[in-house]
């Protein structure tokens, strides 16, 4: 039971890494905290099940169509809404807050709930790890965590787009003067934010079944984990992935599953008492060692 | 620091620069008051003056960080920016343009406060500023700022926001020459700086016009360092015009000599 335990906290933490990771992007480059994030989620999922059951396209097809729409989606919300209150944390907060519950409520008013909404596994098949199943989907998702921290790490280090995505992290009037457009910069991260909870919604939903109560569950838990990790930080992301995702199973497996769900939400409350920039807050760590 | 007398050939007829009777007011509060400047292509250029005198205003005017900081505090509601007069690159009005479009026709400036990315390393700021640019023209253009600069090449891999404010101020004129500037606008680069930093920094700003033919025009309130390098300089008061000359006519103007050399 023990090592089956391990095996599914390091299952699920890569979970909450695929789930968090987008949220933290935008946030980490724009500052734009995107509280619609749990609606585009379930949005691109809602999507690709349109597009694969009632047009009957092929399911890649779907995919590929459904990420790219999340991202336009995206795009739009920070050029019509974001950018006119652009600058003011709380009104971006509402803003993107309203933009989610309306595109969740809508979704629960035309009665996509059920165990029929759901998106297919990519391999319909399990392997055994000592005594523990573990289905290849699970597997592919810890994958594609890999990948994604990965390609993003590359991504913002040797590509000219990552790289003024770094420049306009840091200190957004010198990436101006250089000629980095931080409006376009921020539309982008948004747009690329909302296609990373696009791209993890194909990979996490075949493991349950698409419901708007999931796109509130799935912006918690990327809170979660940002506030833990210290929002805007990579290497928070995934230590705190790992700390909550193994927590989790722990009470899950030792406590009970009824205590599950307040795993995360207990863990932000400590971190914001002990240390509230999170355990890899960003911009302080450089203030506090000079 | 010996070019003292290199203004003595007359000025080709079109200047790089022109601003004309510019004025910035933050709501108000008048920050540049019907300023007007040239500057000419292959010169070093001056703008000398105390604090608050606007010089931080002028250059934000001149790279068009005041357009995107108009359109924010707008976005905001808060303080409102208003500009009047122009700004002429080239015979071409730019007084309206956002800054990512200056620094496409070459004016690109470098903040006062040796303004780096501090997360990054020494190299990974000279590639970020060459966003605009191909990449084997930035490859090239670091070998040039590390040939310019021999101490940076020596940090390559520090985090910018570890190294010293000297360091920091050659790393950004090295960020600002990555981005090509036909004009490139210095603010205050020499604030901060122990003297001997303010030598080396003064000595590379005589290099770049020399070998590589970049016009500059710097700000400064320490005139000292400052006017023996300078073909010509401005001096500014209240956001207005209070003196202009060669930097060897300022040198012997006695009301420089008080108020700037203390004599």
């Amino acid at each position: 039971m023990f090592l089956g335990t391990i095996i599914y906290g390091l299952l699920n933490s890569a979970v909450l890494a695929v789930m968090a990771i987008g949220f933290n992007l935008t946030f980490g480059i724009s500052g734009v905290a995107n509280f619609a994030y749990g609606a585009m989620y379930i949005f691109s999922a809602y999507l690709s099940w349109t597009l694969f059951n009632l047009l009957e396209l092929p399911y890649w097809l779907a995919v590929c169509a459904s990420i790219p729409t999340t991202m336009a989606l995206g795009a739009l919300m920070y050029r019509f809404v974001l950018l006119r209150v652009r600058g003011q944390a709380l009104s971006e907060v509402i803003a993107t807050f309203g933009i989610g519950l309306a595109i969740l409520e809508l979704f629960n008013y035309l009665g996509f709930v059920g165990f029929e909404y759901t998106l297919p596994v990519l391999i319909d098949d399990s392997i055994m790890i000592g005594d523990t199943m573990v289905d290849w989907q699970r597997i592919l998702v810890t994958g594609v965590a890999g990948l994604l921290v990965a390609g993003l790490w590359a991504f913002t280090h040797y590509t000219r787009m990552g790289l003024a995505f770094r420049g306009i992290a840091q200190d957004e009037r010198t990436a101006l003067t250089l000629g980095i457009e931080s409006d376009r910069i921020a539309m982008l991260s948004v747009s690329l934010g909302c296609g990373l909870a696009a791209l993890a919604a194909t990979v996490i939903i075949p493991l349950g079944s698409i419901s708007p109560s999931e796109g509130y569950e799935v912006l918690i838990k990327a809170l979660a984990v940002c506030i833990i990790g210290g929002l805007g930080s990579t290497g928070g992301v995934i230590v705190a992935s790992f700390l909550i995702g193994f927590a989790e199973r722990f009470t899950d497996t030792y406590i009970s599953s009824h205590w599950t769900m307040i795993v995360s939400l207990a863990a932000i409350l400590l971190v914001l008492g002990f240390k509230p920039s999170g355990l890899f807050g960003r911009q302080k760590e450089l203030e506090e060692r000079i | 620091m010996n070019t003292t007398n290199s203004s003595a050939e007359p000025a080709p007829a079109r200047p790089l620069l022109e601003v004309r009777e510019l004025m910035v007011f933050f709501e108000n509060a008048l920050a540049i008051n019907g300023l007007s400047l040239e500057v000419y292509a292959g010169e070093i250029v001056g703008v000398i003056g105390s604090n608050s005198a606007g010089k931080t205003t002028l250059m934000n005017a001149l790279s068009g960080l005041i357009i995107d900081m108009r359109t924010k505090e707008k976005r905001r509601g808060g303080e409102r920016i208003t500009l009047y007069g122009s700004v002429i690159l080239n015979g071409e009005e730019i007084t309206e343009s956002p800054p990512s479009e200056r620094v496409k026709k070459g004016i690109v400036l470098s903040r006062e406060r040796h303004p780096v990315f501090s997360e990054s390393s020494v190299l990974e700021n000279l590639r970020i500023a060459g966003y605009l640019r191909p990449r084997a023209e930035v490859r090239d253009t670091i070998a040039y700022v590390f040939e310019l600069f021999p101490h940076l090449a020596r940090l390559k891999a520090r985090r910018a926001g570890f190294m010293s404010g000297g360091e920091q101020q050659m790393l950004a004129i090295g960020m600002a020459l990555v981005a090509q500037p036909k004009l490139l606008l210095l603010d205050e680069p020499l604030l901060g700086l122990s003297p001997l930093m303010q030598q080396a920094v003064m000595e590379a700003i005589v290099n770049l016009k020399q070998h590589y033919g970049i016009t500059v025009l710097l700000s400064e309130q320490f005139a000292r360092p400052v006017l023996p390098v300078i073909d010509r300089g401005y001096v500014v008061e209240n956001g207005m015009l209070a003196l202009a000359g060669t930097g060897a006519q300022l040198m012997e103007n006695p009301e420089i000599k008080s108020a700037y050399f203390g004599i």
